[in-house]
């Protein structure tokens, strides 16, 4: 764990509360502060993960916490990137804390050490492995977050209880946005990660597949990503049945990758 | 110098007495013009809008300045007819002097004396009264700094507060609604069914907000067609909705008759053709109900009737007046702030008094010595340096104390205690033989300058 780590999840901690005040007071000020200390956290991380090999032992990206740091990292840029075109800043207050937790993780020492599959670290296969699939559940998560803000929004507008000072949040339209960006580009790369997965298991055992509890909740994961895909891009799915989908799917790959190394 | 304020407003008059009153073009400036040409009117604002007519002055006098005030309204600005609807103009008048004159142009600015407190005009209204009594040549240097503070505390309410974030018109309520479903507007398709009064505001609300793909369907076409034209949209039939409905993101009714315009199957059928059910708000105003409640049931479908847009409407209403309160103390605060400078202003003619008289003390006995002594112009010139010397060095510290006042009450006290421990107001008093003469300069200066005279600072 280096000091850009603990420094990048204390400033993604800071950006969360600060977005969580902007969105209760509500201040469009504080608000716009988080994102900006988002964007801050997202680089020093960035120069955590540029400066990892100067640590002794070199940490390897194979091990789950550093593995879920990157995702962290990733789904933070994902979501920055997104804010330019669309008006997401509210997304600080629940991305905050959770890239804080994943931040944080290397040092709490909590799954250190696991490889999930128990198979052999090192070389080119398992690091692309990792590096794909978490870069793919980073914005599988952004999109699942976009489906729970979707829901909490859609129900909102549904019980017609928005007058007052109550918070407010990104329009429909936008949440959706982003939940197709993010299946578009996270669908692919962890269709890539599996892939990978199974030449990385090829490698090490000669099998393509395993019947491992990791295994066969990625793939249930997997394939409810795959059926909303189709059915999105058939154009017969309603936005909030994909909101939906996204916040499914994403809880399955979560357990896939942490809830099984927890249990074991 | 004292700031009064005489006018009329919303919450005590009603419109047609407003209107009578109400002044605009080049009478405005003509009235400015004539109020500052009355000796008890030092500087003038005159404020004309439709929910409030209020003549903002300095004057020295105040009880002559409101009698002036009231026969500006009278004959001025009412041209000495009867009140419309009969009474005395005075039940309709309010006046406000010094501290509550401050206040009130303070709220006023803020919009938090508005009929709709957070409305926005008021402050661009007030901006271009100021810059007319300008033009006019009519406002000095208390009612510049009064109203360009009331500007200043009109920000601070609207960046510190959120008296003006939520809207309280129904047509601002759908508009801010449409933007809680739709990320942009500009490229969304809107659908009018119906071409009254409702329809028309809604469609100024949604052409302002940038929405140009703008379609009017009504009964009569012709009425269809009138309405289109102005707003830059097209213009159908009853029997075209089905089609239009298909494509359409926002659909707005408010038609008379009976039975439902839109019904389920009919948005049912329109969603569905939409790819991925693209969401589609549907705002209710007719009265009957234009739409099929049921309507709401439907996933990708948002529908508000008048009664929801209302209820938001209220909600929004009980925010801005919760929030007002919050206004209310950055109102004082800058009315203290106010206050501090006008204090410090009024210590200037005081200090302007204890110098002269300090000088011509020191002058006078400078002379009934020098009568006595034998002494060379080089001793003369040192006596003189070093009488002036101790003459100031006295009077730093109670000098630069009077000039740093900035909290009323206290300054008020000092400059009375000054007056007093000075014997300034003492026509017996060694000096006291440069009164006259520093009034007659002061009285050459103008009043609407900030020296007024070496018995200015004592008025409360």
């Amino acid at each position: 764990m280096t000091g850009f780590q603990q420094a990048a999840a204390a400033i993604y901690l800071a950006a969360g509360i600060a977005a969580l005040l902007g969105l209760v007071l509500p201040s469009p000020r504080l608000t716009r502060g988080a994102v900006w200390a988002l964007g801050l956290g997202a680089g020093v991380q960035g120069a955590a993960f540029a400066t990892l090999h100067e640590l002794q032992p070199v940490p390897q990206l194979t091990d789950l916490p550093y593995a879920i740091s990157f995702m962290a990292w990733i789904a933070v840029i994902s979501l920055l990137i997104l804010m330019w075109r669309l008006r997401l800043a509210e997304l600080t207050a629940a991305v905050g804390p959770l890239a804080f937790l994943a931040a944080f993780m290397p040092s709490l020492g909590i799954l250190a050490g696991s490889e999930g599959s128990g198979l052999p670290v090192g070389g080119t296969v398992p690091h692309a492995h990792v590096l794909l699939s978490s870069a793919g559940l980073g914005l599988l998560g952004i999109s699942g977050l976009a489906g729970i803000f979707y829901l909490l929004e859609h129900r909102r507008l549904k019980r017609k209880r928005l007058g007052g000072g109550g918070v407010r949040l990104p329009s429909l339209e936008a949440l959706d946005r982003v939940n197709v960006s993010a299946l578009v580009v996270g669908f692919p790369l962890l269709s890539l990660g599996l892939i990978t997965g199974s030449a990385w298991l090829y490698g090490a055992s000669g099998q393509l597949w395993i019947w491992s509890p990791h295994a066969i909740w990625t793939l249930v994961g997997w394939g409810i990503y795959a059926g909303m895909s189709l059915a999105r891009f058939a154009g017969r799915q309603g936005a909030r049945q994909a909101a939906a989908a996204a916040v499914g799917g994403f809880a399955f790959l979560l357990f896939a990758v942490i809830g099984v190394e927890v249990l074991r | 110098m004292k700031v009064l304020l005489l006018g009329m407003s919303h919450r005590s008059a009603p419109v047609e007495v407003r209107e009578h009153y109400a002044v605009e073009g080049d009478a405005f400036q003509e009235a400015l013009r004539k109020l500052v040409g009355h000796p008890e009117i030092g500087e003038a604002v005159l404020i004309s809008t439709c929910n409030r007519v209020e003549i903002v002055v300095t004057s020295q006098n105040p009880s002559e300045a409101r009698l002036r005030l009231e026969n500006v309204f009278r004959s001025e600005l009412g041209g000495n007819a009867p009140v419309p609807g009969g009474g005395d103009l005075e039940d309709h008048l309010y006046f406000h002097a010094d501290q509550n004159a401050v206040s009130h142009v303070f709220r006023v600015a803020s919009s938090l004396d508005s009929m709709v407190v957070g409305e926005p005009q008021i402050l661009g209204q007030m901006k271009d009264a100021y810059r007319a009594s300008v033009e006019a040549g009519s406002c000095g240097p208390i009612l510049s700094r009064l109203f360009q503070r009331a500007f200043a505390t009109a920000k601070r309410v609207k960046n510190e507060t959120r008296v003006a974030q939520r809207p309280v018109s129904v047509a601002r309520v759908a508009v801010e609604l449409a933007r809680q479903i739709f990320e942009e507007l500009g490229d969304k398709k809107a659908l009018m069914i119906g071409a009254g009064e409702m329809i028309e505001a809604a469609l100024f609300a949604l052409h302002r907000e940038g929405l140009h793909s703008l379609r009017v369907a009504n009964r009569t076409r012709a009425r269809a067609e009138d309405l289109a034209q102005r707003f830059e949209a097209s213009a159908h039939g009853l029997e075209d909705i089905d089609g239009l409905l298909k494509d359409s993101d926002i659909v707005l009714t408010c038609i008379g008759g009976s039975g439902y315009v839109l019904d389920v199957e009919a948005v049912e059928r329109a969603t569905r053709a939409r790819r991925n059910n693209r969401p589609i708000f549907l705002i209710d105003i007719g009265v009957p109900r234009n739409v099929d409640p049921a309507v709401d049931n439907l996933d990708s479908a948002f529908l508000y009737d008048i009664d929801d847009l209302q209820e938001i409407a209220f909600a929004n209403e009980e925010e801005r007046r919760r929030e007002s309160q919050g206004a209310e103390k950055i109102v004082l605060e800058e009315q203290e702030r106010l206050e501090g400078w006008m204090v410090a202003l009024r210590a200037v003619p005081t200090i302007r008094h204890l110098r002269a008289r300090a000088e011509a003390v020191r002058q006078a006995e400078l002379e009934r010595s020098l009568t006595k002594m034998d002494l060379t112009d080089t001793q003369l010139e040192r006596v003189e340096a070093l009488t002036r010397s101790i003459v100031n060095k006295l009077l730093h510290r109670p000098l630069a104390r009077l000039g740093a006042q900035t909290d009323r009450e206290e300054g008020l006290v000092i400059l009375e205690e000054a007056r007093a421990l000075f014997g300034l107001d003492d026509t017996d008093a060694p000096g006291s033989e440069v009164d006259s003469q520093l009034a007659s300069e002061d009285s050459t200066e103008g009043e609407g300058g900030p020296s007024t005279g070496p018995r200015s600072g004592e008025s409360k």
